[in-house]
């Protein structure tokens, strides 16, 4: 489908270096990445509103690096939409088709198919000024695909809209992916790259760091910048040994995790997932693994249900579901246990 | 009373001065102006062609330079180029000239023995004391508004909308015509408006390139300097009185087309 080589371009003081990437047909790709990234820039390569200084694109077999952007068939729907606003929503939708190569009569078919698949039929008429965020999203989601383009690029679908809205977006995306429609997703929130992409890549200073199943890249982070953006929160500096015949990880000389594993590099990183840690009141009779008494210095309620940070020598952060916290609430000041298994640890070598 | 400070009071003054020093000459002129000879030089058939001549060939002008000046506004507003702000001192320059020396320079150009004037003589156009001079002459001092101002507007588009309908399949063409031109319209039909009313008002340039025929700021300044004040002071009044209500009528037809637009845009669906 999509195959970027070695793709580099030079943006004033920025630079996009080397890209490679191959995305297969039918792909939700999330490209992860903080603003000034070279996430949008490398979209609008691949759109074509540039040209890269070296590289190739290739789309379909068909090396599409120095083609004009208006025969690459490849949609983009900006970050705030681009709305003509001297436009109705009718003329934003018909705009690709209403040059005068398509009968009058298809125009309007195949707008109104358009607008009720995205169900916006009854914004037609209407000037764009006063729509919603939302409205604005579905308009400019529209007039891509009445183009039917052979991918469909997005640069931070979700960043203009009231978090109400988001889930229908994502419903929405979902469903024109799972018609069959290749996406390109680039977003700064990785919980978007959790529930929709098929592979994720996490682009860093014009370079994608990793790139996989979102499995893959949350669960085994290649390195703190990665494990950030996965949401993790908790690092910890170790130095890695071996001590009958066990893998254990030293922090400050005095908090040691014992690890599963076969080798280690001598220092690092030790991460943990918030929800791989489980905090009880009493000490847990049965642990596999890691268990330390500390202090709850702060309970706040998160997307998942609590973040509650604790105070065990080292800050620890542990999200619990709401029934859980219901279940055994816990309050600040109070002294807790929490717990988590060896496997929960996952070592990075160095950091970003 | 006590709910403005000094500074305010001073503001006031200083600028109600300004306004007086703007406004007084002219009132003074229509006050002086008596309706008798007033409505005798509105009658005055040389008066008559020349405050025609003056709208017509400013008009004419404007609008034909706008046809290759606002493609260039976009290209000023959109592209990088080497010695871009050369380029841009050099449009800036005819608003630094003194008119006269302009003037001069014109004529060097579009005489018989310049580059323009040998061009025009070989198929018999004579530009020196000619409509066709005079509109250079006026554009020449003019076209610095237009540009100025269509480029403002182009830069005030945003980039992305151009970008969204390349994306689209647009044509650069056609992304100008549909997106660039309808959304800088307002800066342009400022610019527009300005240049035409900076070219009828030209007096130092086209009086070097064409005394005759006479545009109305020659007609005045002859009268004025052959018979006196009083004698120029009616055809004044009358110019001005006509340029203000040309440049109301424009105003106006420009705010009605933006209606029109408007209307037709919802037309469309």
């Amino acid at each position: 489908m999509l195959n970027l080589k070695n793709i580099s371009k030079k943006l004033g003081e920025f630079q996009i270096n080397d890209i490679d990437l191959k995305i297969s047909e039918g792909t939700y790709y999330v490209l992860l990445g903080r603003s000034g990234s070279g996430k949008t820039q490398l979209l609008e390569l691949i759109a074509g509103l540039n040209k890269p200084d070296s590289g190739e694109i290739w789309l379909d077999n068909e090396n599409i690096t120095r083609k004009k952007i208006q025969g690459r068939s490849i949609g983009l729907v900006f970050q705030d939409y681009a709305i003509f606003p001297n436009m109705t929503v009718f003329g934003n939708i018909a705009y690709s088709i209403s040059s005068g190569k398509i009968d009058k009569k298809d125009v309007n078919e195949r707008v109104s198919k358009v607008a009720t698949e995205l169900n916006i039929s009854h914004l037609l008429s209407r000037s764009t000024h006063h729509l919603s965020g939302g409205e604005l999203q579905r308009v400019a989601l529209a007039r891509t695909l009445i183009t039917s383009p052979r991918l469909l690029l997005l640069d931070e679908p979700m960043a203009s809209i009231d978090a109400s809205l988001k889930d229908d977006i994502k419903r929405l995306l979902r469903r024109l992916n799972r018609q069959g429609l290749t996406i390109i997703h680039v977003t700064h929130d990785y919980r978007e790259a959790v529930s929709l992409a098929s592979r994720v890549g996490v682009i860093h200073n014009g370079r994608i760091i990793q790139e996989g199943t979102p499995d893959d890249v949350f669960r085994k982070p290649v390195n703190k910048f990665v494990a950030r953006y996965s949401g993790i929160r908790n690092f910890f500096r170790v130095e890695f040994r071996k001590e009958n015949g066990e893998w254990k990880a030293v922090c400050k000389d005095k908090m040691i995790f014992n690890l599963s594993g076969n080798s280690y590099p001598p220092e690092g990183l030790l991460i943990l997932r918030s929800d791989d840690i489980k905090i009880s009141q009493k000490m847990p009779s049965l642990h596999s693994g890691n268990c330390f008494k500390g202090i709850v210095r702060e309970i706040l309620p998160s997307e998942y249900g609590m973040e509650i940070k604790v105070d065990a020598g080292e800050t620890f952060y542990v999200d619990i579901s709401a029934d859980t916290y219901k279940q055994q609430p816990v309050s600040e000041l109070s002294e807790v246990f929490i717990s988590f298994p060896r496997e929960a640890g996952i070592a990075l070598q160095g950091s970003v | 009373m006590n709910r403005y400070g000094p500074f305010n009071w001073i503001l006031l003054v200083l600028s109600s001065l300004v306004l007086l020093f703007l406004v007084a000459p002219l009132l003074g002129l229509f006050i002086q102006t008596g309706l008798g000879e007033f409505f005798e030089t509105a009658n005055d058939k040389e008066v008559q062609a020349s405050i025609w001549l003056t709208v017509w060939v400013s008009f004419s002008a404007t609008f034909f330079f706008a046809i290759a000046a606002v493609p260039f506004a976009w290209l000023l507003a959109r592209k990088s180029f080497p010695l871009k702000s050369v380029v841009h001192g050099i449009i800036d320059l005819p608003v630094v000239l003194p008119h006269t020396a302009a003037g001069i320079a014109l004529l060097g150009f579009i005489s018989r023995d310049g580059l323009l004037g040998k061009a025009a003589s070989s198929v018999g156009l004579n530009l020196v004391n000619n409509p066709a001079g005079i509109a250079l002459a006026m554009a020449f001092v003019s076209l610095p508004f237009l540009i100025n101002s269509a480029r403002d507007g182009f830069a005030a588009v945003p980039e992305r909308l151009e970008k969204a309908a390349l994306n689209l399949g647009a044509s650069r063409s056609r992304v100008f015509f549909t997106i660039s031109l309808p959304l800088a319209w307002r800066s342009i039909i400022t610019g527009f408006v300005m240049m035409f009313a900076r070219g009828m008002s030209e007096f130092g340039a086209v009086v070097i390139i064409a005394y005759h025929p006479m545009i109305a700021p020659v007609l005045i300044y002859d009268r004025f300097s052959s018979f006196g004040l009083s004698y120029a002071r009616p055809a004044a009044v009358l110019f001005i009185i006509v340029a203000l209500v040309v440049f109301t009528i424009l105003r106006l037809l420009s705010e009605r087309r933006k209606s029109v637009v408007t209307k037709s845009e919802y037309a469309e669906s």
